[in-house]
């Protein structure tokens, strides 16, 4: 943010309103927090308990002596790793390929990835559920990642990003010799970081809170995403008495993403505005 | 260009053209075919043409599910719009305390459906929720957020708000990033007070971004699912019950698949519809302004 | 040099993930709802110390996982009732080798051909049909061949505050005095209203679509309506159906019974004392009881009692848990894994019924250390005069959930009763048209 024109502070009403957003955001987390740190029998009676000592890390203790949620934190990870990686190795080599090379039917091949943009989700998810029912392909980690792969919008952002790059870089690089993916890998590759990051961060987060695909995809409780092993446990509140221990959970498997937000905030909201001036 | 060179660029786009046509294009068009069928989710099928689409239009339960969508998307898209965009602009600055201001109200939208329903079920539930207890606490009497007809629809938007003000925000943000800094030197020259500067200058410049805003909420918005089936499951008697939601109950609660795939065309049209006449919208007004 | 690092990290990652340990174990995935419960129980194999449905089942299948070291388990823990998924996973292809299920649910897989039939596991089992319940038999044949292994016999009773009952004046030789007629109950609980100023009903109805569905089966059973003459057709726009809901609505509109509340709050309503009657499961029998009697209590006396007989004959709708196999290809082995399952279930029958259900063998239902728990003599008698749906009719389960939106909508006065009796009824007979 460098904009000369915005470094004056902010004036008192735009402050008092943003003090109080900010309240509304924190205080259901806060909330959540305390919950989350009361023993259960004591937030049976009466959830207010939260507000007042004593607080315990028992449900913590819990968690990690005998629940799923670490594993299925495992699993989230595994699968929105796999599907970040493939995405952008797939739409890399794509946007490159549809941005400087010629092939025959380069247009209309682009076209064809384009129309994929309309066509949404859950348009497509029950026939692709029969569709990986008849390869076997459910409760894999595969099975969870490829859906995924399917991101024409990926494609079209990165052509984009290929097409701004000037093209004197990769033809230096072609008088020298190189071959056409390795002007890719060594040149070209290096240069779309950027892209590469908002992308990135844009796929991680789609994968990391999809929830209807592995809630039908993954058959047993050892391939749940967090998404769908939480969302089973909350369902299930209405039979147990663990709100602090239901907390406790929301908590803990949110600890990850937050720490790792919080180290990369920069780089997330950078990449996040790359994708805004594209 | 080398012959090598003109089949070589397969090379580089057939890989995900490859996986895009069995993931996206093939279960597209098998979603069409399996519409035109009385299928269940076990195989059997059954040619039944359009019939699945004609009992669709004649199901009061379609149009209840289709008028909450609606009343979703028109809560939710025009108050994100309006409260991201003066964030963005109270946001803009380059002091620290902005800063740390943007990462938190991005906070929300890396945790994931699931436990941001978790979170707000706890603040909204008139029995044990943060709300109610303040509301107590005051001798209100507590408001049933997640039972009543007519606080369903808002509990789910609010919470929806909660959770999708980042990505609009920083939409925002990067557009003011782009307005040139030399149209806000040649408004202070002019003396342009700071509400003409606002309307002459920022917000006509953020015109494209607010497009692209309310074009990829509204859909966004239409698909709502997750939400509604864990915080209400779609009570009380269906009335917060969004179109996914339908589609996944008439799929895998009553097992008409053919009949479920048929209302998600339907939907299908219906996105593509609203994305469209948005976009032949905002581009008519831009010739009118020229 | 930084992409091919990330690249490699990447290919660890997924060679991590996909070399899972060689195990040539059978594999036995066992799918259960009744709630998650892992706070309290998550190791526990002691089945005698634990206590509610969640409890006694977590740590049954603990103990069968830690005696059946060859058979490697997977416990599957889904939302109640769990059937969605259940559907997904047969659409996947990847069914559960076990699953719970509702009695009254078994038809619509069964009639789908999606259930193995049991007749040789539970012969392999050494569980003799003869000695089930005939609540039980009922409940699992379909066809002339068993599909399910019954587990018990489960009603809804009124659990009932019996300090507060004696301030409003209803209790007549230390028990409870319940209605005989619709008139009466409101009479009743207009008088326990004034007398404690609480409501006389403590009713989830909130998130909880059987609970009203449960309450009009059990009263058209009672008065012999026919509600499906056929397996296509279901009848519920009649005066007696009417006049049910009607019944519901006035307590509602009258503020005779907790509202906006879900079985989680209710249930917290009860224990604090704050009203008189919580109709709901035999499954809460046993936790009740523990409250009432813990030294801090706030429910004071406890007393429990069927459904009380308003109209017709007294009859309750009596459904029941069991255990399915779906049907999928399996190795001798996981056949026997199952079997083996089978009968450790059967075993601890007389522990998973100190939930307050009703035991699905004989044996169970005719011990003494059985009768000798509290209450079960008051409810015995729902083992013969509990009814159940006609099997001929298929996806109860769908049909519970179509009825129960209506039935809401008509109680919380968002359609008056005869117009949701009629879209009920319509979109059931759509739903069965379908077929």
């Amino acid at each position: 943010m460098s904009a000369a024109a915005t470094r004056n502070r902010l004036p008192l009403p735009a402050l008092i309103g943003v003090v109080i957003g900010a309240a509304i955001m924190v205080a259901p987390l806060l909330w959540t927090l305390l919950l989350s740190l009361k023993s259960n029998s004591e937030l049976m009676r009466d959830s207010a308990a939260a507000l007042s000592p004593p607080y315990t890390l028992g449900n913590y203790r819990d968690i990690l002596a005998g629940s799923d949620v670490p594993l299925w934190l495992l699993n989230s990870l595994i699968v929105s790793l796999g599907t970040t990686a493939a995405v952008l190795l797939l739409c890399s080599l794509a946007g490159y390929g549809f941005a400087r090379l010629d092939f025959p039917c380069r247009r209309s091949l682009f076209i064809f990835v384009l129309l994929g943009l309309a066509i949404p989700e859950q348009a497509v998810i029950l026939p692709r559920h029969q569709l990986f029912a008849s390869m076997g392909w459910h409760n894999s980690y595969g099975g969870l990642i490829l859906p995924g792969l399917a991101a024409p919008f990926g494609v079209f952002f990165m052509t984009q990003y290929f097409r701004a790059i000037p093209k004197d870089l990769d033809e230096a690089a072609m008088l020298d010799g190189a071959s056409r993916f390795r002007i890719f890998w060594k040149v070209l590759l290096p240069l779309s970081l950027p892209a590469q990051a908002t992308l990135g961060v844009f796929t991680f987060l789609g994968s990391w809170n999809d929830y209807w695909w592995p809630l039908i995809s993954a058959t047993t409780s050892d391939k749940y995403t967090l998404t769908v092993g939480l969302a089973s446990s909350q369902m299930n509140y209405a039979q147990t008495s663990g709100l602090g221990f239901l907390m406790a959970q929301a908590v803990f498997a949110s600890i990850p993403i937050l720490i790792v937000y919080i180290i990369f905030q920069k780089q997330i909201v950078g990449a996040m505005a790359g994708a805004a001036t594209r | 260009m080398t012959r090598h060179d003109r089949f070589g660029g397969f090379a580089f786009v057939l890989p995900f053209v490859g996986f895009y046509s069995f993931l996206l294009i093939l279960p597209f068009f098998m979603g069409l075919w399996i519409s035109l069928h009385r299928a269940d989710l076990f195989g059997a099928r059954k040619w039944v043409g359009l019939d699945n689409y004609v009992r669709l239009f004649g199901d009061p339960v379609f149009y209840q599910a289709m008028g909450t969508t609606f009343t979703l998307a028109l809560l939710i898209v025009p108050a994100l719009t309006v409260i991201t965009l003066l964030l963005a602009l109270a946001l803009n600055r380059a002091t620290r305390s902005a800063a740390i201001f943007r990462g938190l109200f991005f906070s929300s939208s890396v945790l994931s459906v699931t436990i941001v329903t978790l979170i707000w079920r706890f603040v909204l539930t008139p029995d044990a929720g943060l709300i109610a207890k303040v509301f107590t606490a005051v001798g209100l009497e507590p408001i049933p957020f997640l039972s009543h007809p007519d606080w369903t629809i808002p509990a789910i938007a609010i919470t929806t708000i909660w959770w999708g003000l980042g990505l609009p925000m920083m939409l925002f943000l990067a557009g003011l990033q782009q307005i040139p800094q030399d149209m806000y030197e040649a408004a202070a020259l002019d003396r342009a007070s700071r509400w003409t500067t606002f309307f002459r200058i920022t917000l006509p410049s953020l015109r494209r971004t607010t497009i692209l805003v309310v074009m990829l909420q509204t859909a966004a918005q239409l698909q709502i699912f997750g939400q509604a089936q864990l915080l209400t499951s779609g009570g009380p008697s269906g009335s917060s019950r969004p179109i996914v939601l339908y589609i996944y109950e008439i799929a895998f609660g009553r097992w008409e698949l053919g009949y479920a795939v048929a209302a998600a065309e339907v939907l299908f049209l219906l996105v593509l519809v609203l994305t469209l006449a948005q976009y032949w919208l905002s581009t008519r007004k831009e010739d009118a302004i020229r | 040099m930084k992409r091919s690092r990330f690249l490699l990290a990447m290919a660890a990652v997924f060679t991590l993930a996909s070399c899972e340990r060689v195990d040539d174990r059978p594999t036995l995935v066992i799918q259960r709802f009744f709630g998650e419960c892992g706070a309290v129980y998550g190791r526990s194999i002691d089945v005698g110390k634990a206590d509610t449905e969640c409890g006694i089942l977590t740590t049954i299948l603990n103990r069968f996982i830690a005696e059946n070291r060859d058979i490697n388990v997977k416990v599957n823990v889904v939302a109640w009732p769990g059937y969605p998924q259940l559907a997904a996973q047969i659409a996947a292809g990847d069914p559960p080798d076990l699953v719970t299920m509702h009695q009254s649910v078994i038809s619509d897989y069964q009639g789908r051909g999606l259930l193995a039939p049991l007749d040789q596991y539970l012969a392999e089992a050494g569980i003799d049909t003869d000695d089930l319940t005939l609540a039980g038999q009922r409940g699992a044949v379909k066809d002339g061949r068993y599909y399910a292994m019954p587990w018990d016999t489960i009603g809804r009773l009124w659990h009932i505050n019996t300090d507060l009952m004696a301030k409003a004046g209803l209790m007549a030789n230390g028990k409870p005095v319940l209605p005989n007629s619709p008139d009466e109950l409101l009479e009743h609980a207009r008088r326990f209203k004034a007398a404690t100023g609480k409501p006389y009903l403590i009713q989830a109805q909130v998130s909880a679509p059987d609970y009203l569905v449960a309450n009009l089966y059990t009263y058209l059973l009672a008065q012999d309506v026919q509600m499906f003459p056929d397996g296509r057709h279901i009848r519920l726009n009649t005066p007696q159906a009417r006049e049910i809901v009607q019944l519901y609505k006035t307590l509602n509109t009258e503020k005779l019974t907790t509202i906006a509340q879900d079985f989680p709050a209710a249930t917290a309503s009860f224990v604090n004392g704050e009203g008189g009657i919580f109709p709901t499961g035999t499954w809460m029998i046993g936790p009740y009881d523990d409250a009432a009697r813990a030294s801090d209590s706030r429910l004071g006396g406890y007393a429990m009692l069927p459904f009380p007989r308003l109209w017709g004959n007294s009859a309750a709708f009596v459904d029941g848990h069991a255990w399915v196999v779906p049907a999928d290809e399996r190795t001798p082995e996981e056949r026997r894994a199952i079997t083996r399952f089978l009968k450790f279930a059967a075993q601890y029958n007389a522990d998973w019924v100190r939930t307050g259900h009703l035991p699905a063998l004989r044996a169970v239902l005719d011990a003494p250390s059985f009768r000798a728990q509290p209450h079960r003599s008051d409810i015995a008698a729902m083992a013969a005069t509990g009814r159940q749906l006609p099997d001929y009719v298929q996806r109860q389960s769908a049909i519970q959930g179509l009825i129960g939106e209506e039935l809401e909508a008509a109680v919380t006065g968002l359609k008056p009763i005869d117009r949701a009796l009629a879209d009920a009824e319509r979109r059931v007979n759509e739903l069965l048209a379908q077929i």
